[in-house]
């Protein structure tokens, strides 16, 4: 929804203004239109506000700006911008394959806050270990790449789909056999990208 | 419909008041994280601002009881 952050701010200063004037002028909710006021300004917007901010936040989590917002995600976001044309993350941000505004969430979909429960779990997990735990040294997905977050965009494409060796094995990457990054295997190369 | 004013109770008054400020300041709270894009703005939106709204909503609900 465009402009979700400003709806919710104009939802939020309307019920204000209704809040003040049940709590300042009490003598309002006498009537039976008070009432309806009180329930508008005290339930019913607050709840509207909460839900659409909170849909606010969730596409906001979707943001390049939010992942690398972490410290520890910082290497991931110089690995977009080295000059390395055979490095995945920084062909794709670089040549503006992906929207550069989505870049992590592009090819990272199922990651944290927008996969099923065990995924919401494992992005508050993240949180916590964040903040109270300790970030191991080494970030890991928890599970292997899958080519469907390749395929949601190259599948269909005229370049992908005239590579000889994509026909060849055309099952395999879909089955996920044969992950994309057994050739293409230069993703975020972190470690030579961390500054000393 | 009728417009017609009741007197009214001062406890519901205080309970209404009450709830007025915590849904006032959870809703300010929730506005202020909608502009930062980092984890700890979804916290505070999710448990300070989430929290004072659900909890205003509760007892502008439980002052109706009574009544």
């Amino acid at each position: 929804m465009p402009y979700l952050e400003e709806t919710v701010l104009a939802v939020v200063v309307v019920a204000i203004g209704l809040i003040a004037t049940v709590v300042l002028r009490p003598a309002v909710l006498g009537t039976r239109a008070g009432k309806v006021l009180a329930f508008l300004a005290l339930a019913v917007m607050p709840i509207v506000a909460t839900g659409m901010g909170l849909s606010a936040h969730m596409e906001t989590s979707k943001r390049t700006e939010f992942c690398l917002s972490c410290h520890v995600m910082e290497p991931y976001g110089r690995s977009l911008r080295v000059d390395d044309p055979s490095a995945l993350p920084a062909a794709h941000y670089q040549n503006r394959r992906i929207d550069r505004d989505h870049a992590c969430f592009t090819c990272h979909t199922t990651y944290t806050m927008f996969g099923d429960v065990k995924a919401k779990m494992t992005g508050l997990k993240h949180v916590y270990v964040y903040y109270l735990g300790e970030v191991p040294k080494k970030i890991e997905l928890y599970e292997p790449y899958k080519n469907r977050e390749c395929l949601h965009c190259h599948d269909g494409a005229r370049s992908f789909e005239e590579n000889e060796m994509h026909a060849e094995i055309r099952a395999d990457l879909d089955s996920n056999a044969t992950s994309c990054l057994e050739c293409h295997d230069v993703a975020h190369e972190v470690e030579s990208e961390t500054k000393p | 419909m009728n417009d017609e004013s009741t007197p009214l109770d001062p406890r519901l008054v205080r309970r209404l008041r009450i709830s007025g400020i915590l849904v006032g300041l959870g809703l300010t709270v929730e506005a202020v994280t909608l502009f930062w894009a980092h984890p700890t703005a979804f916290l505070a939106f999710l448990c300070i601002g989430g929290a004072m709204v659900g909890a205003g909503i509760l007892v502008y609900l439980a002052s109706l009881v009574p009544a």
